[in-house]
């Protein structure tokens, strides 16, 4: 059995706050009209502007190596909305693949 | 694969580093025409990093090697994450391997310096509070995160679970750099989600249960980090009251299931029977023959149990399985501005 130890005192509330988890319950987002990862193997998001906007998109990677880009739609101070998510290029003008085994 | 955006070769622009599922690094460089074909990230001796586990493409099977384990540290790792970070302070970025078959952490020393990496031979575990990290439920991904706000680097981790609704699912953690400011030190791991229990039941999922992949950022602009978690979900409709007559073909229904179960099982046996002494390639081919000659059998199997778990959900709601990305709204900020009662 694997055990974890856990901090159990933290020195000062800010430290505590910005330790201590304090979660909404989660909300699946969506690119457009989907949900963002739907039927993708183990979708793995990763949090980066990636069309150079300004904006944080989210750049999804899967098993089989494939990239996708779900725009940002709005603002940062807004309650995040995705555009739907299109294949990331490589120079070639080709999917961008991690070609897996 | 979990893609990690850092300048990775420090020609100043960034690159795209990955752990995949062969068991190796990957780069892709990114240049003013854009992201460079993916290249393994190679040892220097000139050979890919692994682990252990690896797929061979010479071989075009699954392999294993122990040429790179550190003294003591002898195991059968599959390292499907990677991180590039600078864990020892000395300027250059070295490589973060996470094991997908435990819940172990390595890294490869780079001895070379930005933009000529060098990397060590030898796979050294990454320790917190003294012990190996070991990642309960195995590792799926790895992210750097300042979730402390000190300034440093924290070690975030994912974990896998059971990939199908299988015992527990996956959690995440953090394990906060306690180190000098240069070289990385992990303290003990804050648990930022509990690993699932998988049992949800209702009419949607209700969370992130398994291959859970995730990254932080200010999402909704209020100045905390919120997290985005990449993973499958695992939910079960609620049962519909049957009569008895239901109840008894479910039953029948499940016995039949089993029955195919039971009948694949046997065939696979008399295929694997018929083998005999051969080894190798032959070994191979003749399986290949008698499997193919067993078509027909197999493909009743599947019809069979295809037609009894079609009918089978019209009366008990099947277990779901669907991947999404979720987001956790971290309340931090909220509360702190909170006024006081």
């Amino acid at each position: 059995m694997r055990v974890l130890v856990l901090p159990v005192v933290f020195c000062a509330a800010a430290t505590a706050a910005a330790q201590s988890p304090q979660f909404a319950p989660p909300v699946r987002l969506k690119a457009g009209e989907t949900f963002l990862g739907e039927k993708r193997l183990y979708p793995s998001p990763v949090l980066h502007d990636l069309d150079g906007d300004g904006r944080v998109d989210v750049v999804v990677g899967d098993l089989p190596g494939v990239l996708t880009m779900a725009p940002r739609g709005n603002a940062a101070a807004d309650a995040p909305v995705y555009g739907a998510e299109t294949k990331v290029l490589a120079a070639d003008g080709k999917p961008l693949d991690f070609d897996n085994w | 694969m979990s893609p990690q955006f850092v300048d990775f070769d420090a020609d100043g622009k960034l690159d795209i580093v990955a752990g995949i599922f062969d068991g190796s690094p990957h780069l892709s460089r990114g240049s003013k025409q854009g992201w460079q074909k993916p290249e393994q990230i190679l040892g220097r001796d000139g050979k890919r990093i692994v682990v252990n586990n690896f797929w061979n493409f010479d071989t075009k099977k699954w392999d294993s090697t122990h040429a790179y384990d550190a003294p003591g540290h002898e195991g059968e790792a599959h390292a499907t994450s990677t991180l590039a970070f600078d864990m020892d302070g000395d300027g250059d970025l070295d490589l973060l391997l996470g094991d997908h078959k435990s819940g172990r952490v390595f890294w490869r020393r780079n001895d070379g310096s930005p933009g000529k990496p060098a990397f060590d031979l030898v796979n050294q575990p990454v320790t917190a509070a003294g012990a190996p990290i070991d990642v309960p439920g195995t590792v799926a991904t790895m992210r750097l995160v300042d979730w402390n706000g000190d300034g440093k680097q924290d070690l975030a981790c994912g974990s896998m679970g059971g990939p199908f609704g299988d015992g527990d699912g996956g959690g995440v953690w953090v394990w906060p750099n306690v180190g000098d400011g240069k070289a990385a030190a992990w303290g003990a791991p804050i648990e930022l989600l509990a690993r699932s229990k998988q049992d949800h039941v209702g009419d949607a999922p209700a969370r992130p249960d398994a291959g859970l992949y995730m990254d932080f950022g200010d999402v909704d602009g209020d100045g905390d980090l919120d997290m985005l978690v990449g993973a499958y979900s695992h939910w079960q409709e609620a049962p519909k009251p049957l009569d008895a007559a239901q109840q008894a073909r479910v039953a029948a229904l499940q016995a039949a299931q089993k029955d195919c179960d039971a009948r694949f099982q046997q065939v696979l046996k008399e295929v694997n029977a018929g083998l005999g002494d051969a080894v190798g390639e032959a070994r191979d081919t003749l399986y290949t023959e008698r499997y193919q000659a067993r078509q027909a059998d197999f493909e009743a199997i599947r019809k069979d149990r295809s037609a009894a778990v079609k009918e089978l959900a019209t009366l008990v709601p099947p277990r779901q399985r669907q991947s999404f990305v979720w987001l956790y709204e971290n309340l931090a900020a909220k509360k702190a501005a909170a006024p006081a009662k």
